[in-house]
């Protein structure tokens, strides 16, 4: 399979360094405290987000900060052959940790003690980039429910094929067989949180893919922003302001 | 959900009696309706329906398979729902399971007859390619993303605008094979059949509050039910299936009346759901 052609482009015609379409949207779950949908290309993530509300489970409960739970779930139809277990599988478990730490990391729980926040995650379409999806759309969600951070968290995906490296890898590309490094960031902070990479890569290589990575963070970081000040003008607007 | 104030509940059964709902509705009232086909591409058919703020996603995916020995001349349908954690936080983990379960079996009951095949909603019988050997395997998802009451119909209406946007590839057997052996078959990328949804039946719930039913409850009106029955209606107005929840028990002649009153409502939902999955796809197509 060509990953990249002869003119320097890849599969779905973008070039080596270009990102897919982004889509976000608010307030999607009105039930929930604060809700959002991502949209990276053809893979599509919503998430909700409850609290800060009572403990469930008081045997849980920190007297000087907020507790932070997670839960990533795919649905049946998400990707190209059907799932039959939607959760607790061991790449869905896994996944609700990586959330939850990056999640928990950037929210202010100190402020917050003894009380509950929830993050759900689903996926509804799958097409590479999933982690990264879910923690842009938890970002947004807890920035609908009001939820106190240092700072927006940022994902992003790159990959390294044919000696060049890749931005944002889709199914195809992920399933080649070479490097997946996805990287959570803070963009105001100018700190990475999140750093995971599977399959090998020379290490020279990996700063380079690293930094790719972290410019699509930036990138994606520039939009979500837009979104929120969208966001609260409209809210603003509705205030009569 | 918080809990409700004893005001709270008296409101709303009060509200109930004399046709005045919490939101403003009557009695026999819809909330708005919004239908959206070919949410997920991937899918042979999809479709998503918001009726105030319950908010449900239907895929059907197709797949070849081999008929069952005992119907050999239709196709299988199987449906499954899920709710996701998104639509209320009790539904992390397992606790969804419960009332996944009910939902699904619920579906069905309704939409696929009996065991023999029978009366089903759905015609399975077009879904047969080469009898006994080849047939459709529908695989039927619901996925409940926002949860606030009359989940059931909302899933209904979904599985119907998911199947009136589902194409199946049109499929040629080009070598026939003896007894026992699978044919050879070449699967079109080009044709599409559309799936025929005339036969489909709508599902009402009707929720009994106090003495009298209403139509699309919210979770909070749903707390206050005694208990409720949902029916199929298909646009014959025959009733396809019907399930009764709530423990409280009700009298006959007023199962009756409910059956009735479902009929008249089924038929107005059933039309403007129609009109709503064409706008869908015409707005889709464009």
């Amino acid at each position: 399979m060509e990953y990249l052609s002869p003119e320097g482009l890849r599969l779905d015609g973008r070039r080596p360094m270009e990102m897919r379409q982004l889509r976000a949207e608010i307030g999607v779950v009105p039930k929930a405290d604060g809700s959002a949908v991502f949209e990276m290309g053809n893979t599509k993530v919503i998430a909700a987000v409850y609290g800060p509300r009572e403990v469930e489970n008081k045997t849980h409960q920190m007297n000087d900060q907020a507790l932070v739970r997670c839960e990533y779930s795919m649905a049946n139809f998400s990707t190209g052959d059907r799932t039959r277990k939607p959760k607790g599988d061991r790449r869905s478990t896994e996944i609700s940790l990586v959330i939850r730490q990056t999640m928990e990391a950037c929210i202010i729980t100190h402020l917050l003690p003894r009380s509950q926040i929830d993050i759900f995650v689903q996926v509804l379409q799958a097409d590479g980039g999933t982690r990264s999806a879910c923690i842009n759309a938890a970002t947004l969600a807890l920035s609908d429910a009001g939820i106190p951070m240092h700072d927006l968290v940022t994902s992003c995906s790159a990959g390294y094929l044919k000696s060049t490296p890749f931005l944002d890898l889709n199914y195809v590309e992920d399933s080649a067989g070479g490097p997946d490094v996805t990287v959570g960031f803070l963009p105001k902070l100018d700190k990475v949180t999140l750093l995971q990479m599977d399959s090998k890569l020379p290490i020279g290589i990996l700063e380079e893919v690293m930094l790719l990575a972290i410019e699509g963070c930036k990138a994606v970081a520039g939009y979500i922003r837009e979104v929120l000040l969208e966001n609260t003008k409209q809210l603003e607007y509705r205030r009569g302001g | 959900m918080v809990g409700l104030s004893i005001g709270e509940k008296l409101f709303i059964q009060s509200g109930i009696a004399q046709d005045l709902r919490c939101d403003g509705r009557r009695r026999l009232t819809y909330r708005p309706l919004y239908v959206e086909t070919g949410v997920i591409p991937q899918a042979n058919g999809s479709a998503r329906v918001r009726m105030g703020e319950t908010d449900v996603i239907a895929t059907v995916k197709a797949e070849l398979g081999k008929p069952s020995p005992s119907q050999p001349d239709k196709g299988k349908v199987f449906i499954h729902v899920d709710c996701s954690s998104t639509a209320a936080p009790m539904f992390e983990g397992r606790g969804g399971e419960e009332f996944s379960s009910e939902l699904s079996v619920a579906l069905q009951r309704c939409l696929l007859g009996s065991n023999s095949g029978a009366g089903a909603g759905i015609d399975r019988a077009s879904l047969c390619i080469a009898e006994g050997k080849i047939c459709w395997d529908l695989y039927v998802d619901g996925l409940v993303v926002g949860s606030d009451g009359n989940v059931l119909d909302a899933l209904g209406a979904a599985i119907k605008a998911a199947l009136s946007n589902t194409g199946l590839p049109r499929v040629h057997v080009t070598v026939a094979a003896p007894d026992g052996e699978q044919p050879e078959v070449d699967v079109s990328d080009e044709e599409f059949l559309q799936f025929d949804t005339s036969g489909i039946p709508v599902i009402v719930t009707l929720t009994k509050v106090g003495r009298h039913y209403i139509v699309d409850a919210t979770t909070e009106e749903e707390s206050q039910m005694s208990s409720a029955i949902s029916i199929s209606i298909n646009k014959k107005g025959h009733i396809c299936g019907l399930t009764k929840r709530g423990g409280t028990g009700l009298d006959p002649s007023v199962i009756l009346d409910m059956i009735s009153v479902a009929k008249y409502v089924g038929e107005q939902f059933m039309n403007r759901l129609d009109s709503e999955i064409a706008a869908a796809e015409a707005s889709e197509a464009e």
